[in-house]
């Protein structure tokens, strides 16, 4: 079993369910066992007001949203983070190209090592 | 003074000039005031290109009156709000022709914007000396906007397809996630992804604008209408609402997971067993909330689900989440119950 992720706190922003379930399978392969889950902005907002995270992975368009709020408020809190999203890198606004990008679908060698990058940082 | 006394000779030298033109050019000048194509032309011996025949067409597209144009400079008329490269290549069309029309944005003397590509041809006089340039305009401001409406399309399928493949992605590597046969695991992808498309087609039908719950119902339930050769019971009852997009796919995937389970251990595993679903819709002051029931009766005694695969994960867990709601789902001896409490406005921060 990976450890990768063992005793780390993860934030996922994704508002597809069945996304959603993806991930967290595969952060359970890398050793998560804590993960907290927001499918809005504003309920992503609410968590990292309220809880503290190591990594977060926010999903780009939510339900037709961007969610550059989430991002800002990630970058202020210290907390590392990768995008998520169906688009290439041209999808994002300039101010953020130079975060990570996890594309969709979701590859778990990819997921492992753009997780292990921002954590190592 | 003198500047209106100067300007007032250029104007009346420009309108003389006006009337030669017409006088020369007879019945081509009938023809290009006619045309839908706008035109202009302008005197090449003087600097800056004064116009010194518009029609038309070229009025209505620049939204300028004859007297705004006539006797005025080519270049400086269109320079208004004209980026200075811009200006450049429009310049170098009257020196040398260029091989492709440039395209050109422009704004109309209201200050809206408009794209045109751009023709300048020199006319010559007898001794080949270039006396006047014709100037035609081929309007692509509806091309540039169906261009724009085009990437943006392209850009929404895109990321449809992409999260579409990540939901494909996600009932494989469920399927796969516990040992079964080939056949069970191959039946459990195909159903789901015929679930997905069922759902597809629902909200293509309308426009990708978002369905009504009783045509979800329908929609969702149509594979488990007849089972085995024996018309199912379904006893749907519920007034009519409009459900966005996003909760039509996901509550048809939850309709789907629960009609499997009745299916396999639940209502429709025996001859008697019925399944109502019914809802009511509350309006509240943030909003109207959705309650619905899905309850079996006459089914066999339920037991308990030892252990919970992706279906009731989808209902307690993934439901719950995408939708911003409470959903409970209990196991009863007389018959599975699933709540579903979900808002049908979102008021979400980012909206």
């Amino acid at each position: 079993m990976n450890s990768l992720l063992s005793g780390r706190r993860v934030l996922v922003v994704e508002d597809e369910m069945l996304v959603l379930m993806t991930i967290e399978s595969m952060l359970a392969d890398l050793g998560c066992e804590s993960v907290t889950a927001a499918a809005t902005a504003a309920q992503a907002l609410a968590f990292t007001e309220s809880q503290v995270f190591d990594v977060a992975l926010l999903d780009l368009n939510l339900n037709g949203h961007q969610s550059y709020a989430v991002a800002d408020a990630l970058i202020a809190l210290n907390v590392p983070f990768a995008f998520s999203t169906g688009y290439g890198s041209d999808g994002v606004s300039e101010d953020y190209r130079d975060r990570p990008m996890l594309r969709k679908p979701y590859q778990p060698d990819a997921m492992a090592r753009i997780l292990g990058d921002l954590l190592a940082t | 003074m003198s500047s209106e006394l100067e300007k007032s000779a250029e104007q009346s030298e420009a309108e003389a000039e006006v009337d030669s033109f017409r006088q020369d050019l007879g019945p081509f000048v009938v023809a290009a005031e006619a045309t839908r194509m706008p035109m202009i032309f302008t005197n090449a011996k003087a600097p800056d290109n004064p116009i010194i025949f518009a029609n038309d067409a070229f009025l209505s597209l620049t939204g300028y009156r004859r007297h705004d144009v006539l006797g005025k400079g080519f270049n400086s008329l269109m320079a208004v709000g004209v980026a200075p490269e811009t200006m450049a290549e429009i310049e170098a069309c009257f020196v040398n022709s260029p091989e492709t029309d440039p395209e050109i944005h422009y704004r109309r003397k209201n200050g809206s914007e408009f794209w045109a590509s751009l023709l300048v041809s020199p006319v010559r006089d007898e001794k080949g000396e270039v006396v006047q340039h014709f100037v035609s305009f081929v309007d692509l401001t509806k091309h540039k906007q169906d261009q724009a409406h085009c990437k943006m399309l392209i850009d929404e399928l895109n990321h449809r397809v992409k999260n579409t493949l990540s939901t494909v992605q996600s009932i494989v590597i469920q399927a796969l996630r516990t040992p079964a046969s080939h056949e069970t695991v191959r039946e459990s992808i195909e159903t789901r992804l015929f679930a997905l498309s069922r759902s597809h087609d629902l909200l293509t039908s309308e426009h990708w604008e978002g369905a009504g719950l009783h045509d979800l119902v329908d929609n969702a339930l149509e594979p488990f209408r007849v089972v085995e050769g024996r018309a199912e019971r379904f006893i749907v009852t519920g007034e009519n609402v409009r459900l966005q997009p996003k909760t039509t796919q996901t509550l048809a995937i939850a309709f789907h997971e629960l009609a499997t389970n009745a299916v396999k251990y639940g209502a429709f595993s025996n001859e008697a067993g019925t399944i109502h679903i019914s809802w009511t819709i509350e309006r509240g002051p943030e909003g109207k909330r959705l309650h619905l029931r899905w309850e079996e009766r006459d089914g066999p005694p339920v037991v308990p689900p030892s252990r919970k695969g992706f279906g009731s994960w989808v209902i307690e867990r993934g439901l719950a989440h995408e939708l911003e709601g409470t959903v409970e789902l209990s196991y009863p001896p007389e018959g599975v119950v699933c709540t579903i409490d979900i808002p049908l406005v979102k008021v979400a921060l980012d909206e």
